[in-house]
């Protein structure tokens, strides 16, 4: 399953066996503020097909979040279902096009990010670190199966692993992975694969355990955060204040070591003053300190596994932000009006990047000029798999 | 280079690679032909005016001065960092075709004055932060405070055998005027020579600059910027982007130093003032 041993057996499989799908899209840019030159995007909140998200603004504040493609007011583009039996098998990308007729729009870069998941920042108003919530203790009992029972309010379908001071509860393992299946907002049964998930198959009671469990989030793909890259956007309709922190996270990196710190040389990333709906907020036409469109790493890193604090290292007085876990898939360079951009990834740029079963699958977009509010961009991406 | 293609997507894989935008956005009126420091213009990464101490040399570092974001530094990981690809685009009529060069900027000698014909010493109390020999560096002569136009000079250096006394041929300079021109570079004029002074006879890099001798004298001030080019690109119209694959199209992936100070010269077709010049840099890093 997944990528192709031969170009006769990718001709196979498109064609005969049908494992094709072709994806077609139609996405506005933000709907209220023009961009900057210079500046990234996101086209979560744009209207369209898909349409506008209603997720990255919502949920408890520094909790993490999960997101799938079948999540509900995602927004995230559907690329044809899950491919593999145990909900872990990817399809690849073999051609994407983008295209826009909006004046002044171009040039710019179009880049297509599987989102994994994000924290919500509500206390923008604290200046100090502020640790994100990724875990909590649960109780096990039994209703139709094992129902764990926890303070807050997981993601359906969020994949964890479970530690425990003395004995997990009978069908949990340390060290394995686990997806829950949300009952309410604060109980969920556990299912052992994410098809096993999405089709509701979940792990019977035998007893409840002994001891304190814990449970931790996990990735939901790129589960050790290999790749997976970091940015701080604006989800909300309004506005952020005005100020110009700096923007820092500490994570654990792809390799499992914690405590590792967003670098400040040769500078930290520093956030837009009054950065507008959609705004990755680091990205920008000049001055130290802007980064695009992903929060650099500390050196030696290869990606971020986990964020366990998020710091504006000053007041950003009002607004909302998120930290988003993104891998980036393909970039899409956009430079006349009305011309699409093409890309074939066999033989113009042999790479077929990796769409693993439930990716939620986002665009973001690198203006070079003045994007405006509500601009269209529009294309197609299609996928394969053996 | 890495062994073999495998490497190369095992390091995507691993999550050792990286992509980032830049964009710079010239103020100056630049002229055809003549090549252009981008490092000396806003935008992102932050412009570098080559502001020290006169004629005494300081090293250019990404941690310290920013220029192109290549990621971090890999070395103590046992690793070397390539360019893996890098994409430009511009739509402004008068800046294309544009040819373009990414280098690695590696130290300066700041305000060298041009009304002064005679031999002047520089100052060279570090060594040269990356590629220490010399080999493959080159001399970028850059306005840095405004010339006429017409002045001849030459440079005395030691070359990266580490043999003194060396001389260029003598130059003469354009007649473009704004900051940010490389003064060896024109279509017109004789003796001029393009972005980097040529080197005596057999020799493979420049490892320091003893001196400088402007034969005939101009107002005006340079920065002598030593530089490792590290690769090509040209777009050709305002309607496609330049897309430079390293490892498919040239099978040679340029190595970035840990904190190389990267950033770009050109050679517009006519102004690059207000022309947004725009694209990615996307790198990456493996063991071998």
């Amino acid at each position: 399953m997944g990528g192709f041993t031969s170009q006769d057996n990718l001709i196979q499989n498109i064609t005969t066996n049908g494992k094709f799908w072709r994806l077609d899209w139609n996405k506005l840019f933000n709907p209220t503020t023009a961009a900057v030159g210079g500046e990234w995007h996101t086209l979560f909140r744009g209207g369209g097909n898909p349409p506008a998200d209603a997720i990255f603004d919502a949920g408890t504040n520094l909790q993490f979040q999960s997101v799938f493609d079948v999540t509900t007011s995602a927004g995230a583009m559907q690329h044809g279902g899950n491919v593999g039996a145990n909900g872990d098998d990817f399809k690849v990308i073999l051609n994407a096009s983008g295209a826009t007729v909006g004046a002044t729009t171009v040039p710019g870069v179009l880049m297509l990010v599987d989102v994994l998941g994000w924290h919500r920042v509500t206390t923008v108003t604290t200046a100090t670190a502020q640790s994100t919530v990724t875990s909590n203790t649960f109780t096990a009992s039994s209703s139709s199966g094992l129902l764990l029972t926890y303070a807050n309010d997981w993601s359906n379908y969020q994949k964890v692993r479970f530690t425990t001071t003395t004995t997990l509860p009978a069908g949990l393992s340390l060290n394995t992975d686990y997806w829950l299946v949300r009952v309410s907002s604060t109980t969920a049964r556990v299912a052992t694969s994410y098809a096993n998930a999405l089709a509701g198959t979940v792990v019977a009671y035998t007893d409840g355990g002994t001891g304190t469990h814990t449970l931790t989030c996990r990735l939901p793909r790129y589960g050790d955060g290999a790749g997976v890259q970091t940015f701080f956007f604006n989800p909300a309709a309004t506005a952020m204040g005005a100020a110009t922190p700096n923007l820092l996270l500490g994570y654990t990196n792809a390799a499992g070591t914690a405590s590792r710190a967003t670098p400040t040389s040769p500078a930290s990333p520093i956030g837009k003053t009054a950065g507008s709906n959609s705004l990755i907020l680091h990205s920008g036409a000049t001055a130290a300190g802007k980064y695009g469109p992903f929060t650099p790493q500390q050196a030696g890193d290869t990606g971020v596994r986990l964020i366990q604090t998020i710091q504006n290292s000053v007041s950003y007085v009002s607004g909302t932000y998120a930290v988003a876990y993104v891998k980036p898939l393909i970039t899409i360079p956009l430079t006349t009006i009305g011309v699409a951009g093409e890309r074939e990834f066999l033989s113009q740029l042999p790479s077929q990047p990796r769409v693993y079963d439930g990716a939620a699958l986002y665009w973001i977009y690198y203006s070079s000029t003045t994007t405006p509010a509500n601009v269209s961009f529009v294309g197609h991406v299609d996928f394969g798999w053996s | 280079m890495p062994l073999n293609f495998k490497d190369i997507s095992d390091a995507y894989d691993a999550g050792q690679w990286r992509v980032a935008s830049w964009r710079k956005v010239p103020t100056q009126t630049t002229g055809s032909g003549i090549w252009f420091d981008l490092s000396m213009s806003p935008g992102n990464p932050i412009p570098n005016y080559y502001a020290a101490a006169p004629q005494i040399a300081i090293a250019l570092k990404r941690s310290t001065d920013v220029g192109l974001d290549h990621g971090q530094n890999v070395n103590a990981l046992g690793m070397k960092k390539y360019l893996r690809t890098f994409m430009a685009q511009a739509v402004t009529a008068t800046a294309v075709p544009l040819p373009m060069i990414i280098a690695d900027y590696l130290m300066f000698y700041p305000f060298v004055d041009m009304s002064l014909v005679e031999v002047v010493p520089m100052t060279t109390e570090i060594a040269l932060p990356r590629y220490p020999t010399g080999a493959g560096v080159r001399i970028l002569p850059v306005l840095v405070a405004s010339q006429v136009g017409g002045a001849q000079f030459r440079i005395y250096y030691t070359n990266s055998a580490g043999v003194a006394g060396r001389v260029t041929p003598i130059v003469t300079c354009n007649t473009q005027v704004v900051n940010g021109t490389i003064v060896t570079s024109t279509p017109q004029t004789a003796g001029s020579t393009g972005p980097f002074m040529p080197l005596q006879d057999d020799d493979k890099g420049v490892q320091l600059i003893e001196s400088v001798e402007f034969i005939t004298g101009d107002v005006g001030l340079l920065a002598l910027v030593l530089v490792k080019p590290l690769a090509a690109m040209h777009i050709y119209d305002i309607t496609a982007p330049v897309e430079k694959d390293y490892l498919i199209q040239h099978n040679l992936m340029p190595e970035i130093k840990d904190d190389a100070y990267l950033n770009m010269i050109c050679m517009p077709s006519g102004t690059l003032a207000a022309a947004p010049i725009n694209g990615l840099i996307e790198t990456c890093w493996t063991t071998n």
